[in-house]
C-alpha cells in the first residue's frame, strides 16, 4: 500500500480547474468557504438572540429566513464530505497537530485559533477568501482577485519571520 | 446561438436542484483539495518561506484551466459571461484585508476552505482555526458599524482586467495567463535560491 497517494500539483490544479468550471456553468458561481462560516456565526447568534437580525452586517444573511439555506453553505458541507471520502480512501485520517518538532502544541493551537479570528475578519473586508475571492476571481478575470492575492502573499512573506520556529522543518 | 450556460442563471435548473448540486460540487472540491495535499497545514505554511511550491502550482493550473474553458465557451457563444458571479472590487478593503489575511494565514497555516478538509481528516489545528473563524466573524459583525465607510471604499464595481487595460475578454485572458505564470516562475525561482542556501 502506497503511503502517499497525493496527486501531482499540476494534475490536481487542472482537475480543480475543471471542477471550478463545472460549478460556474451549473450555478453561476465558483468555490466558496468563508461565507459559510460567516452564515453559521450569524445563524447561531440569531438563535440565542433574535434581535441580532438588526445587526448592520449579519442582518442581510438573516432577512430571508435561515442563513444556512444557502448555496455556499451546502457546497462547504460537500467539501467536508469530499475531503473525508478522499482521506478515508487514502487512509490519511488521524488526529494530529501539525508543527515543528518540539514546538509547544498549546502555542500552536493558540496561533491556529488567533489566526482564524484574524482571517475571518479579513474575509469580510475582502468579500471572500482564497477560494471565493482569489481562485474564483482570478479565473473570471477580476482585478480585485489579484490585488487580494498579492497582498496576502506579500504580507504572509513579510510576517513569516514571526512564526519561523512553529514551521521549522515542516514540509 | 442561444446561450445555455450557466444553467441556473438561465433557468434550466430550479433553486432546489441547484442546492442539491451544490453539495455534489462541494464533494468534488473537497476530494480534489484533499488529494492535492490541502488537508494539512504542512503543505500550506511553507509557501511563505519559499520551501514549497504546491499551493501556487495548484492555484495557477486551476486558474488557467478554468479561465481557458470560460474564454472558449464565451467566444463560441455557449456561455453568457455576464451571468457569472464576479465579486465587486473594493480597492482599499482588498489591500488592507489581504495584508490582515496573510498575517492570519502564516500564523495558522490554514485558510477557510482548506480548514474544512483539515477538520475532516482530524487535524486539531484546523479545528482550532475554524473555532477562531467563528469568533472572528462575530467580532467583525460587532465592529462593522464603525468601519462601514472604509469597508465600502474604493468601489470599482465588477472590475475585470479588460476594464483596466482595454480590449475584451481575450485580453483579460492573456493578462491572466501572463500574470499567473509570472507569479509561479517567481515563486519557483525563489525556492531554488532558498534550496541552494540550505536550511538555516
Amino acid at each position: 500500500m502506497k503511503e502517499n497517494n497525493y496527486w501531482s500539483p499540476v494534475i490536481a490544479g487542472i482537475i480543480l480547474g475543471i471542477a471550478l468550471f463545472i460549478s460556474f456553468m451549473v450555478a453561476g458561481q465558483g468555490m466558496g468557504a468563508s461565507g459559510a462560516f460567516a452564515r453559521a456565526t450569524a445563524q447561531a447568534t440569531f438563535t440565542v438572540d433574535p434581535s441580532f437580525a438588526q445587526n448592520a452586517y449579519a442582518g442581510k444573511y438573516l432577512k430571508h429566513g435561515n442563513a444556512l439555506m444557502n448555496w455556499t453553505v451546502l457546497e462547504v458541507a460537500g467539501i467536508f464530505i469530499g475531503g473525508l471520502i478522499s482521506a478515508l480512501l487514502a487512509r490519511r485520517i488521524k488526529p494530529e497537530i501539525t508543527r515543528a518538532k518540539g514546538y509547544s502544541s498549546g502555542k500552536r493551537l493558540f496561533f491556529a485559533f488567533l489566526g482564524g479570528v484574524i482571517v475571518a475578519a479579513a474575509t469580510r473586508l475582502t468579500r471572500g477568501c482564497t477560494s471565493g475571492q482569489a481562485l474564483d476571481g482570478a479565473a473570471t478575470f477580476s482585478v480585485g482577485a489579484w490585488i487580494f492575492m498579492l497582498a496576502v502573499f506579500g504580507s504572509g512573506f513579510l510576517f513569516s519571520f514571526l512564526f519561523k520556529k512553529q514551521w521549522k522543518g515542516v514540509e | 446561438m442561444e446561450t445555455v450556460l450557466p444553467l441556473f442563471s438561465n433557468g434550466f435548473i430550479d433553486s432546489n436542484l441547484n442546492y442539491i448540486l451544490a453539495v455534489g460540487i462541494g464533494i468534488l472540491f473537497g476530494f480534489i483539495l484533499e488529494r492535492g495535499g490541502f488537508g494539512t497545514s504542512a503543505h500550506i505554511a511553507p509557501v511563505f518561506y519559499f520551501k514549497s511550491t504546491i499551493v501556487p502550482k495548484i492555484m495557477v493550473s486551476a486558474i488557467i484551466t478554468t479561465a481557458t474553458l470560460i474564454l472558449l465557451g464565451t467566444l463560441f457563444g455557449y456561455i453568457d459571461f455576464s451571468q457569472i458571479f464576479i465579486p465587486t472590487t473594493y480597492l482599499w478593503p482588498y489591500l488592507v484585508g489581504g495584508v490582515i489575511f496573510g498575517l492570519g494565514m502564516v500564523m495558522s497555516g490554514w485558510c477557510p476552505g482548506t480548514a474544512v478538509v483539515g477538520i475532516a481528516t482530524l487535524k486539531i489545528d484546523a479545528i482550532f482555526f475554524a473555532l477562531g473563524l467563528l469568533v472572528g466573524m462575530f467580532f467583525y459583525f460587532d465592529i462593522y458599524q464603525y468601519i462601514i465607510d472604509f469597508a465600502n471604499s474604493g468601489n470599482l464595481g465588477k472590475f475585470t482586467i479588460d476594464k483596466l487595460v482595454g480590449g475584451d475578454i481575450r485580453i483579460s485572458y492573456l493578462v491572466t495567463v501572463a500574470v499567473s505564470f509570472g507569479l509561479l516562475l517567481f515563486v519557483m525561482a525563489m525556492k531554488n535560491i532558498k534550496d541552494k542556501q540550505g536550511e538555516n
